[in-house]
């Protein structure tokens, strides 16, 4: 270890004030939408502890007394003490199994009198910090095996409890470390395999067979010219295609029998095949072969689809991915939600309704509204203007969260940064895209305003830890 | 590494991107939501104006509205509860209870629906002392008909259906709307105007507060009473004196138009069509073969018979082809070579008055004839053309305009109509079943009264009404008091009258309507039709001078006039200028006379 963070006490003036200033504007923020949204003009004090703005204000004093503790420890504790706080929390997270008490068909909670405690929201933060001690160790070479296995086991390990204890949701939150692991050079290439799945699948939704096709050998095309450049050849190529359907469909329209468009095209591109094949092999170039694997990839993945779809996923799974891209709806149903979410926000107009006067939010029309769709009430009773000012608020705390990462001085905090990052990426972009019907339904809070203790003192946690990490690097910086 | 980090900052900006524009498309751009959260939380609670009242003439009910409640359920309230005593006090199965239940809980588990319409006061306060949670009952009023009389006329209300509604948005399904009769003409006047509570309900359905504080909230306004033309009394004789025949009085008061009676026989206790039975007897209605539910005083065409020979009277003397003094012998009827139209035996020749008198066939043949033949015309075709304005220009041959819907128009046979039927070759002996009233002719009960009015009023006429006053307003509709006058001069009408009162009164036909000191003038008449026996026809006014009434009785089968028509018109008449029958024996022997309708009833057997 380098050994170059040892200031042990904190001076304030490294803090990051910018930072603890959004924090708090959204933590405030969320706990006005909280009361706004289970508001009963009978209990209308704040403080009332009954309801749960009063306990989410109790909640918000806890997070800042331990706010202020985490900037207070010294930094190296952290990177000391990674891996015992992770299987700290790994053993905390098994106990539920014992312990725990199911709700809404997960059992992910424990219960203490009327509190109740998620610990999957702070494996988030331990994992993040075991993640950076073992990434950060001199040993570790993203390109290896050997240590791509380590970081697998141990976001794995949590991955898996969390799915045996029946909370998707919270699982595929670890998708979110491939934000920080690109960062550290993962390989480009699955990340493209991703983007270019995830692509085929909804065209596959949403476009019919041929056009599909006829995309594919664009991309191809297109991805062929980027790597090898040679435009000339891939024009007249895309033209001898065109005219050979063009060709082919008039031909044999001339012939008195027809060939449909589609046959046309496909026998097109087919015939273009040995063509594609021919200049591989004469011109030696290698990546070619990858184009037309891809392409015959792609293909195959598109035939796939309709069979995974058909006998894979569960009917609740398929009819959220049909409602997501707009193909079916069931308003009284399992679209309800979501419908009603967008009701509610969309009605805000530019301007909102007013504080505590959201007709959807005050008469309960959206469910798990001061939870999950928290964000319902912001759209409603704010309107455009206030939903842009929580989402750029959002936006600036990750970029500060990336600033903070390019920044330090050493690996561990850079990589802590960008786990945290990631982490309120795609807490943000799935919650408030469930709710205006961007993304699919997936039951994970929005940070620091939905309901819960567990979550916001989670996140207060996952950020403060990132702000104090921050304070170290000043010492020794020479920045230009 | 540093183009890594930027692809990652682009990656979050293009992401908020993402969300600001779809937050921008569905909060500013798409107005749909607004409207959508409008639905969820407004709702619109109608309140229901009481249905204006029907009074006749002398200020009698003839609609009244009655108290009746909806039982309404709120599946989500409900507890178990005791079946058997609920379909006890609903007198219901218990698989009816079970399916109307059924369909509320599939309407909606929160929101109210009505399960059982209309039930009466006993069933309300029997539910209202069990209290059945989940149960409860609301008033709505309905209609009730203390004289029980003038189903046809006064019409029934039903509720709205969808052409209803698409023509008037102010009807919502399940509203009440008049459906024939005086409730249809004047709807506008007795629906009333609905109310409106608009509300703030949550996700439950539970009322939260008003919306805007009440500003959008209206209060219904009752519907106006309306007042009829109509004698209750006098209608009510008439039903009865029609019971067993088939056939319409319609009864007029010549200085004003307004109707006094309007009777179709067979009638119904328009009480039936009210209430939870109203569906069952609506169709036992429409399957009885006599057609009750057909207003026959506007809706059925009948051959007039030979009240129409004082037409041509009218018309001969109008053109001059006839005087007062014209004399024709009758050899027990008309010939013309083979051709023939029979006669009875009576004295010939006649005079115009002596053959009013005596109904001759073929005096008005010869007057028709010499109507059409007139030479001043140059043609027979000219020449209907002219009689034929003459005879509109008496009301018939089109709608007289009443304020009832659903009037014919009967039929006047025109020009085109015999040239094309003849393939042009036709004339005046061809279509001379007119001179009597018989062939292609058709006139309305109603008609045949406004010509007797016309008559009566020695050459114009109101049109009949049958609404006197509507609450609140001065006037009827202006048309109702607009004098249409007949193309023929007055003192042609005194001859026709004069004869008419002979008829009555010295010798003649209707000799059986004499009332001593109100000089009745009348005219019989018996319209030969392809369905049996004649039909028994009478058309009077009295008195001469002065007319307070006309009155045309039809009586379908009911042969010579003088047998059952002159007498059911009498008796009307006594009650109308006397104010009461002095032999009640009387109405009970023709109330008592039914008529055989093999017609109607061998269709009901083949049933």
């Amino acid at each position: 270890m380098t050994g170059s963070s040892h200031n042990n006490s904190l001076s304030l003036g490294r803090v990051d004030w910018s930072m603890v200033a959004i924090y708090a504007a959204l933590v405030l923020t969320g706990l006005l939408n909280i009361y706004a949204a289970v508001y009963d003009p009978e209990h209308s004090s704040i403080f009332d502890m009954d309801q749960s703005y009063g306990k989410q204000l109790m909640w918000i004093g806890i997070s800042a007394f331990l706010a202020i503790s985490v900037l207070l420890i010294d930094d190296k504790y952290y990177h000391v003490f990674a891996y015992p706080l992770y299987w700290l929390s790994i053993l905390f997270l098994l106990g539920v199994f014992v312990f725990g008490k199911e709700v809404n068909g997960a059992r992910a909670w424990y219960e203490f009198g009327s509190v109740r405690v998620q610990p999957t929201e702070f494996v988030k933060v331990t994992a993040s910090l075991a993640l950076a001690r073992c990434m950060s160790s001199y040993a570790f070479n993203i390109h290896s095996l050997k240590s791509l296995l380590n970081v697998g086991l141990i976001l794995g390990i949590p991955v898996a409890v969390i799915i045996l204890q029946n909370d998707t949701g919270s699982a595929l939150v670890y998708v979110s470390f491939f934000f920080m692991l690109y960062r550290e050079g993962f390989n480009r290439w699955l990340y493209i395999t991703v983007f270019l799945l995830l692509l085929l699948f909804v065209l596959s939704f949403l476009v019919e067979p041929v056009p599909l096709l006829v995309i594919l050998v664009l991309i191809c095309v297109i991805g062929e010219g980027l790597t090898n450049g040679r435009w000339k050849t891939k024009i007249i190529y895309l033209a001898g295609v065109a005219l050979g359907a063009l060709g082919g469909y008039f031909g044999t329209l001339a012939l008195g029998r027809p060939m449909s468009a589609d046959v046309a095209v496909i026998a097109a591109v087919a015939v273009s095949l040995i063509f594609v094949v021919t200049y591989a092999y004469r011109q030696r170039l290698r990546n070619v072969w990858f184009f037309v694997l891809l392409f015959f990839g792609s293909l195959a993945f598109t035939q796939t689809i309709d069979y995974v779809f058909d006998n894979v996923l569960q009917v609740h799974q398929q009819k959220r991915i049909l409602d997501l891209l707009g193909l079916e709806s069931d308003l009284k149903g399992w679209g309800y939600n979501v419908n009603q979410s967008k009701i509610a926000i969309g009605s805000g107009g530019f301007t909102g309704k007013g504080f505590l006067e959201g007709t959807q939010t005050k008469y309960n029309f959206v469910p798990e509204q001061s939870t999950d769709f928290i964000f319902c009430t912001v759209g409603e009773e704010w309107g455009f203007v206030g939903s842009t000012v929580v989402v750029v608020l959002f936006g600036m705390l990750i970029l500060k969260l990336i600033a903070m990462g390019e920044r330090q001085q050493e690996a561990f905090g850079r990589i802590y940064c960008y786990c945290a990052a990631g982490i309120f990426l795609f807490h943000v972009a799935i919650n408030i895209g469930m709710t205006i019907g961007l993304m699919p339904v997936i039951g994970i809070p929005l940070p620091f305003f939905s309901y819960g203790g567990s979550s916001l003192i989670a996140f207060t946690l996952l950020l403060f830890i990132a702000i104090k990490l921050d304070t170290s690097k000043k010492d020794h910086i020479t920045r230009i | 590494m540093n183009g890594r980090v930027g692809i990652l900052r682009f990656v979050v900006i293009a992401l908020v991107a993402v969300v600001l524009g779809r937050l921008f498309y569905i909060q500013v751009i798409d107005r749909r939501y607004k409207v959508f959260a409008d639905n969820n939380v407004l709702r619109y609670e109608v309140l229901f104006p009481p249905r204006g009242e029907v009074y006749d003439r002398n200020g009698e009910f003839l609609v009244q509205n009655r108290e009746a409640n909806d039982l309404i359920t709120i599946p989500i309230d409900v507890k178990a509860f005791d079946t058997t005593q609920m379909c006890e006090i609903l007198g219901v199965s218990r698989e009816l209870f079970v399916r109307e239940y059924r369909k509320a809980v599939q309407f909606s588990r929160r929101r109210p629906s009505v399960i059982f319409k209309q039930l009466p006061k006993e069933m309300k306060i029997k539910l209202d002392e069990r209290h059945f949670p989940g149960f409860y009952t609301q008033y709505r009023t309905i209609r009730s008909y203390p004289r029980k009389v003038g189903g046809n006329l006064l019409g029934d209300v039903g509720e709205a259906n969808e052409r209803n509604i698409e023509r008037d948005s102010y009807y919502k399904s399940g509203d009440y709307i008049g459906t024939s009769g005086v409730e249809q003409a004047y709807e506008k006047d007795l629906r009333g105007v609905k109310g409106v509570k608009v509300q703030m309900v949550d996700v439950l359905g539970i009322v939260k507060g008003s919306y805007g504080d009440g500003v959008y909230d209206t209060l219904a306004s009752p519907g106006l009473g309306i007042t009829c033309t109509i004698d209750a009394k006098l209608q009510l004789l008439a039903e009865e004196l029609l019971t067993g025949k088939v056939g319409s009085v319609v009864m007029i008061e010549p200085s004003t138009g307004e109707i006094l009676v309007m009777a179709s026989s067979p009638t119904y206790d328009p009480d039936e069509l009210v209430g939870r039975e109203r569906g069952n007897n609506y169709m036992k209605l429409l399957r009885n073969p006599r057609r009750p539910l057909y207003n026959r005083a506007v809706m059925s065409s009948y051959p007039p018979g030979s009240t129409f020979k004082l037409v041509n009277a009218l018309i001969g003397l109008q053109e001059g082809t006839l005087t007062a003094q014209t004399t024709y012998g009758c050899a027990m009827g008309y010939h013309v070579g083979n051709f023939k139209v029979g006669c009875h035996s009576h004295v010939s020749p006649l005079d115009l008055t002596g053959a009013i008198q005596t109904s001759c066939n073929a005096y008005f043949c010869n007057v028709y004839r010499n109507s059409l033949d007139n030479r001043k015309y140059g043609g027979v075709k000219s020449g209907f053309d002219v009689w034929r304005d003459y005879v509109v220009s008496l009301g018939f041959g089109r709608k007289l305009d009443s304020d009832f819907i659903g009037e014919l128009n009967g039929n006047v046979p025109t020009r085109d109509y015999y040239d094309r039927v003849y393939r042009g070759s036709w004339n005046s002996l061809t279509t001379v079943s007119l001179a009597i009233g018989q062939g292609e002719m058709g006139a309305t009960p109603l008609q045949m009264a406004n010509f007797i009015a016309t008559i009566a009023n020695r050459g114009y006429y109101y049109i009949p009404h049958v609404v006197k006053a509507i609450q609140g307003r001065d006037s009827i509709e202006a048309r109702f008091y607009e004098k249409h006058h007949a193309k023929i001069e007055s003192q042609y009408f005194e001859i026709v009258a004069d004869a008419m009162y002979r008829a009555v009164n010295v010798s003649g036909t209707g000799g059986g309507a004499r009332i001593d000191g109100w000089d009745v003038c009348g005219k019989t008449g018996t319209a030969q039709n392809p369905h049996g026996r004649d039909h028994s026809v009478f058309a009077a006014f009295a008195p001469y001078r002065n007319p307070q009434v006309a009155i045309s009785v039809y009586i379908e089968n009911g042969g010579f006039g003088a047998t059952i028509a002159v007498p059911i018109a009498r008796l009307l008449l006594e009650q109308y200028l006397t104010g009461a029958v002095a032999d009640p024996a009387l109405v009970e022997h023709y109330k008592n006379l039914p008529i055989a309708y093999p017609r109607y009833d061998r269709q009901f057997t083949q049933q």
